[in-house]
């Protein structure tokens, strides 16, 4: 029998409370059977009677079949974003309002998505087409003019096998173009009043079962003590990827630490030399927050999983998933970012590159969280450049993924350099033997093809699903000479 | 059902709302069961033993059933016998299954999986096309097409290249997983809801297999989430086995196969090697054409015969070749068995002489597209087929003569090769390709398709048809014509579920043969009903207004109502209309029937009139490569395409571009790739990926070839389901062309299908060291 912790100096509570079709709803997993704390929230759509519009397509995240809207109070506000509702556990749904495509509109009275992709041939066999509904409603409530760059970004990650897409974008576009109030603008004071109401709530969520143990701490503190307390406890914010562990592996989670109520963790702080980035920011919003002080950075989020990943995956689940392909890791660790991490009772700094040990291992203690990613704004005396090589170029995982970090002389000499690959090796991981060799030498095309060679002698990469060990070879060399050329000639 | 005028799929306002049903979708009552299958992990094996008795007492177990369950005949083989059910004494690929489970949930079901224990003696196994055809024991003898002499014409030629050409398999991801319903009735009978192209089959193998005759197995299709071939004959697997757990246990059972089992289980559409020698003229004539096809065929026949047969059918595409060989094989692997994919092997054929004339216009350093054109089929000379059909109402040239025009093809070529001049990493492409299509089922009897009409006293149409609703638009551009038909109104117009108790004994919805057989169908019925109504209303119109007398020649069904042209006066709505005729004991339901006429095969002789037409289009694809990563942006893509007189414009067009981007799919990013123990690596779309919203061109000119009505068809349309899908090898065609640039087209690059980002490098590196 597995021994849980019990938490006797804060108030907890057992049952989650959410909005949906308009009404709150509460579950008590101690008082059911049907779901449990790790019952996704798919999963849950689907054994009601009235919600079999949300379809699984693939439940792992990459056709978007399952698409809901999750609305969260900003500020105040409700924000409606577009999620993978095969990748949340009903606990997240706390304090929120969920929201499928049948609460949009019914038969007799379309939402404006709807009545578009119904009229201009938007669906075909149909399977996808509420998932795409659900990707373009949240785009219809986003704020701020809609390029069709956009509307092609928010459908990225809603697979279509029929219509070849032409239709349904300009759909959306054009539902886009013509916004205005819906049935949503019209209940949503009452929304935030019931959200309100539920959040004000601060205590401790402990959902307990005989085969589960699934704690909401609602502060880092709580947090920092609940992971002090339960150091077996996995700890899952955006849960893209532990989902997975659950409805594909078909593993037993008995014990979860869940860091998605604690708002410390969303800071965001931005200074002349510097970024702080809480561990708990998504990855969409920080997309949008860099744009300006870190493009790279940016261009790097814009092809980073589809727009509903990007909505629940976070930065520090990024970093502490310490995956062979990093996606933002080789980047980071090029840019000079460090780690914050916390326990009950001490803070540390370590370097991102010290920070990853092993094939998805790190140098996280067991009491220890992330508290926040320090990334050092690149200074434009020196170059950062970012390149990423996927088989498709939106909602794919990189086959290799290099960063790299150069300070030239005046006269083209090389005075600093590091680099950084993806893909290449167990983890992220510089290239030691072809940096040494670039320092001191001339920024040229000769300069690169001879440093090519050392390439091969810091890796030798594996052969996989996404490419050959071979064809990594030559990516990776063909990274720094594209590099070379970006920094030399420009773009064409 | 009244609402959706405006919407142009018949389904539309479903689909929208969240409210269109699948099997997944289907209630099912409290006692309904969750059906597992537990497959072979081992591609190639003796089944020494195995045990379930630990599975069987697992809780909420209610059925592990083995071959020696099944109380009918142990195969599932659609046209050949040669598929087991279950596995009886070996196991002869990954995914062929074993055992099957009922359980009351999902999770009993996976823990009983986990019990069942089998002891293999493992067997070599043949996991490559290659291999195969090293050991050199074809799966059946191989085929000929033969006409002229091809041999002395490649000797009489001014050059002759050869070479070998690989393309890849494809999987359909239909965004509904494969997918059954069984309610057992009273008895025998046994109701199945499935997702399946072909119900008739479904039915006649659940009936077979559980060893009871066809009138008590009653299948319904309302709809597929996604078709593509993948479910003409692999939906029924899905729909035996949960049957027979439905039979065993006498609750409802449903089986859904999960993403991953559906990825690495199922059949996916045949990888193909393919060696030739061509001879040509110093003007790009090809007069001599030698080519030898191949396909994967899995462990089991499955369509594999009729599919290589469609590849030699389409070797030659769209150009006249007076001295050809083509020689088809089928393979045996043990990998799961391969089966039916929109172009059902024209893609695969068209391919491989498509890049011929490539390398034909390379070796000459002469335009493509211009090679193309002089080796077009002709208009009343050189439009023999290799078979021996006259291509009839050739639109070739006229389609590439407009389509030269419209997509600014030789302006854009300049400005693409100065491109390439000025870049070093970045190389543009651009690329024609044609299609020319055989429309009707290559095995003859198929093409018959029968049709069950209604009209109800309140006016409205019940229509039943044999084909199945996969989001083609088939039920939509049924509707249509039904509608005409009774001069009533579309929203006077329901297309039902097909269903094998209403309709029996048809073909699959396949070989984008749909709307013309059911079309047709359709229309005869309606012609009965009408014909029934005629004297009614002709005598009631008589009666009433007396002379001149209302002659039946005079009645037309217009607008709702039976009219009398001559005396517009004369009219009555279609609703008083089949009161009167019910009234005077008409009957106003008709069954209609269509058979295709004239087409024939005879494979003795290699010679017969296979097609009843024809489907023409053509594609210029631009691309931009970017040479370090391998990466491709599709710029611009020109379509214009041939579909007669178009039934449902808006279908049709979705049908050219979602088959354009699958075929662009095919063609580029989707890559199928095994671990040496025959595992699916791309087994998921993490891996496997079919192309996004941000994949389509960014300038994408799609236009219906207007005024060429097709004789002799449903309301003179054309079939479009198949066709445009090999518009997209204009795109790999235009790859090759960028890869071709960074040698300044003066040698050849390595390339086959799909050229995914890697294969662009490796190609690029060869050239490199050529």
């Amino acid at each position: 029998m597995m021994k849980f912790a019990t938490m006797s100096n804060h108030p907890t509570t057992d049952i989650i409370r959410f909005i949906l079709d308009d009404k709150e709803v509460s579950i008590n997993f101690t008082r059911t059977t049907r779901w449990t704390p790790t019952t996704t929230v798919l999963q849950y759509l689907r054994s009601l009677e009235n919600h079999k519009g949300t379809k699984e397509g693939c439940a792992e995240g990459d056709c978007g079949a399952c698409t809901v809207v999750v609305a969260q109070l900003e500020n105040g506000k409700l924000s409606y974003t577009a999620l993978n509702s095969c990748l949340i556990f009903l606990p997240f749904l706390h304090g929120k309002q969920l929201i499928t495509v049948e609460n949009l509109g019914s038969f007799d009275n379309m939402h404006p998505v709807q009545k578009i992709l119904a009229e201009a041939g938007g669906s075909q066999c149909g399977f996808c087409t509420p998932g795409i509904v659900i990707s373009a409603f949240a785009l219809f409530k986003q704020h701020g003019k809609i390029t069709r760059p956009e509307v092609v970004d928010a459908l990225a990650g809603n697979l279509c096998r029929c219509t070849g897409y032409r239709l349904v974008i300009e759909s959306v576009m054009h539902a886009c173009e013509n916004r205005k109030p819906d049935i949503f603008s019209g209940k949503e004071k009452k929304v935030v009043a019931l959200l309100a109401a539920i959040r004000k709530d601060r205590s401790t969520i402990h959902l307990k079962t005989t085969d589960y143990s699934y704690y909401l701490p609602q502060s880092w503190q709580e947090a920092l003590l609940l992971r002090q307390q339960l150091p077996e406890a996995l700890v899952i914010n955006g849960s893209t990827d532990v989902a997975l562990r659950v409805t594909k592996k078909k593993e037993h989670l008995p014990l979860i630490i869940d860091i998605s109520l604690v708002e410390e963790l969303r800071l965001f702080r931005q200074t002349k030399k510097e970024m702080l980035i809480g561990a708990g920011c998504n990855l969409e919003e920080i997309r949008i927050a860099v744009r300006e002080a870190f493009p790279m950075f940016s261009e790097l989020l814009d092809v980073f999983g589809s727009r509903q990943i990007r909505h629940r995956a976070t930065l520090g689940g990024n970093i502490a998933s310490a995956s062979p392909i990093g996606d933002t890791l080789p980047l980071l660790m090029a840019a000079g970012a460090s780690v914050v991490i916390h326990s009950l009772k001490r803070k540390r700094e370590i370097l991102l590159s010290s920070f990853v040990t092993g094939y998805r291992q790190t140098a996280l203690k067991p009491n220890e969280l992330i508290y926040v990613i320090r990334i050092p704004i690149p200074s434009s005396a020196e170059i950062l450049k970012f390149f990423k090589i996927s088989k498709r170029k939106d909602v794919d995982i990189s086959s290799v993924s290099g960063a790299f970090r150069l300070k030239l002389s005046r006269d083209k000499k090389i005075s600093q350099v590091s680099l950084f690959f993806g893909g290449m090796a167990a983890t992220t991981r510089p290239a030691r033997q072809t940096e040494q060799f670039l320092k001191g030498k001339t920024w040229s095309r000769e300069t690169i093809e001879q440093a090519t060679v050392y390439l091969q002698k810091d890796f030798t990469p594996i052969s996989d699903a996404r490419a050959q060990a071979g064809g990594r070879v030559r990516m990776a060399a063909n990274l720094l000479i594209k590099c070379w050329s970006e920094t030399h000639t420009g773009k064409p | 059902m009244t609402k959706d005028r405006n919407n142009h799929h018949e389904s539309a306002a479903y689909h929208v709302t969240g409210t269109a049903v699948y099997i997944d979708d289907i209630p099912v009552s409290s006692d309904a069961l969750t059906g597992k299958v537990f497959f072979s992990q081992v591609p190639h094996a003796e089944i020494r033993s195995f045990d379930l008795r630990e599975a069987k007492k697992v809780k909420g177990v209610f059925a592990v059933l083995s071959a020696k369950d099944i109380p009918g005949i142990n195969n599932m083989g659609p046209v050949v016998h040669d598929e087991p059910v279950l596995a009886e004494v070996s196991v002869q690929c990954i995914g062929q299954a074993m055992f099957l489970i009922a359980a009351d949930s999902e999770a009993s079901a996976e823990e009983a999986s986990g019990k069942i224990k089998v002891k293999f003696r493992e067997k070599k196994a043949i996991l490559t096309l290659e291999e195969a055809m090293k050991q050199g024991k074809p799966m059946y003898p191989a085929r000929f097409i033969i006409s002229g002499d091809v041999e002395s014409a490649l000797k009489r030629a001014d050059h002759v290249i050869g070479g070998e050409f690989h393309t890849g398999g494809q999987e359909h991801w239909y965004l509904e997983t494969h997918a059954a319903l069984c309610v057992p009735g009273e008895g025998d009978e046994m109701r199945v809801y499935a997702s399946s192209q072909h119900p008739s089959e479904t039915q006649t193998l659940v009936a077979e297999v559980l060893s009871v005759p066809k009138n008590v197995v009653e299948v319904e299709v309302k709809r597929m989430g996604g078709g593509f071939g993948g479910k003409e004959t692999q939906g029924n697997h899905i729909a035996i086995w949960a049957a027979l757990l439905a039979k065993t246990t006498r609750q409802p059972v449903k089986i859904r196969l999960c993403r991953d089992d559906d990825q690495k289980y199922t059949g996916k559409r045949h990888p193909f090697l393919i060696r030739y020698q061509a001879g040509f003229s110093k003007e790009g004539i090809l007069n001599a054409l030698d080519v030898d096809l191949n396909s994967n065929a899995g462990y089991a026949t499955d369509l594999s015969r009729a599919i290589l047969e469609r590849a030699m059918f389409h070797a030659e595409n769209a150009y006249f070749i007076p001295n050809i060989r083509i020689k088809g094989t089928v393979w045996k692997t043990n990998q799961p068995s391969n089966t039916a994919f929109r172009g059902f092997g024209g893609p695969q054929g068209i391919a491989a002489i498509e890049n011929i004339i490539d390398r034909i216009a390379r070796r000459l350093g002469l335009c493509s597209a211009e090679i193309r054109r002089r080796n077009f089929y002709g208009a009343r000379s050189r439009n023999k087929t290799p078979y021996g059909q006259i291509v009839k109402h050739n639109h070739l040239p006229l389609i590439y003569d407009k389509l030269l025009v419209s997509s600014q093809y030789l302006k854009r070529k300049n400005e693409i090769d100065a491109f390439n001049k000025k870049n070093e990493f970045f190389k543009k492409g651009i690329a024609l390709s044609p299609v020319k299509f055989g429309i009707s089922f290559t095995t003859s009897f198929l093409n018959q398709a029968g049709a069950l009409v209604h009209l109800y006293t309140d006016g409205t149409i019940l229509v039943n048809h044999g084909g199945t609703e996969m989001g083609q638009g088939l039920h939509t551009k049924i509707r249509r014509i039904a509608a005409k038909e009774f001069g009533a109104a579309i929203d006077k117009v329901v297309v039902n579920a097909t269903n094998t108790s209403r309709i029996p004994n048809t073909s699959a919805t396949a070989a984008s043969s749909g709307t013309d057989m059911n079309g047709m169908a359709v229309k005869d019925a309606i012609r009965q009903i009408k014909a029934g109504i005629l004297p009614i209303v002709a005598d009631h119109f008589n009666l009433k207004f007396g002379k001149p007398k209302t002659r039946l020649t005079d009645l037309v069904f217009s607008e709702d109502h039976v009219i009398d042209d001559r005396h517009k006066e004369r009219k009555i709505t279609l609703r008083e209309a089949a009161n009167l005729a019910y009234l005077q004991r008409v009957s106003l339901s008709a069954v209609g029937f269509y058979k295709t006429p004239g087409v024939f095969f005879d494979w003795n002789t290699g010679k017969g009139h296979p097609f009843y037409y024809f489907a023409f289009g053509m594609a210029v694809t631009e691309v931009l490569v970017d040479t370090l990563t391998g990466a491709v942006k599709i710029l611009r893509a020109d379509i214009l395409h041939d579909v007669g007189d178009s039934i449902e414009p808006l279908i049709d067009r979705g049908q050219i571009e979602g088959g354009y981007i699958q075929g662009v799919g095919w063609c580029t990013t989707e890559e199928l790739r095994w671990d040496e123990k025959g595992n699916l690596l791309t087994h998921s779309p993490d891996t496997y990926k079919i192309p996004t919203a941000a994949d389509i061109p960014d300038v994408f000119n799609v236009e219906l070839l207007k005024d060429h009505p097709n004789p002799g068809t449903i309301h003179h349309s054309k079939a479009v389901g198949e066709p445009p899908f090999m518009l997209g090898i204009s795109c790999w065609l235009a790859i090759k062309y960028a890869i071709s640039a960074s040698a300044n087209h003066r040698k050849e690059p390595e390339l086959n299908i799909p050229a995914t980002n890697e294969a662009i490098l490796f190609a690029l590196e060869k050239l490199k060291s050529k």
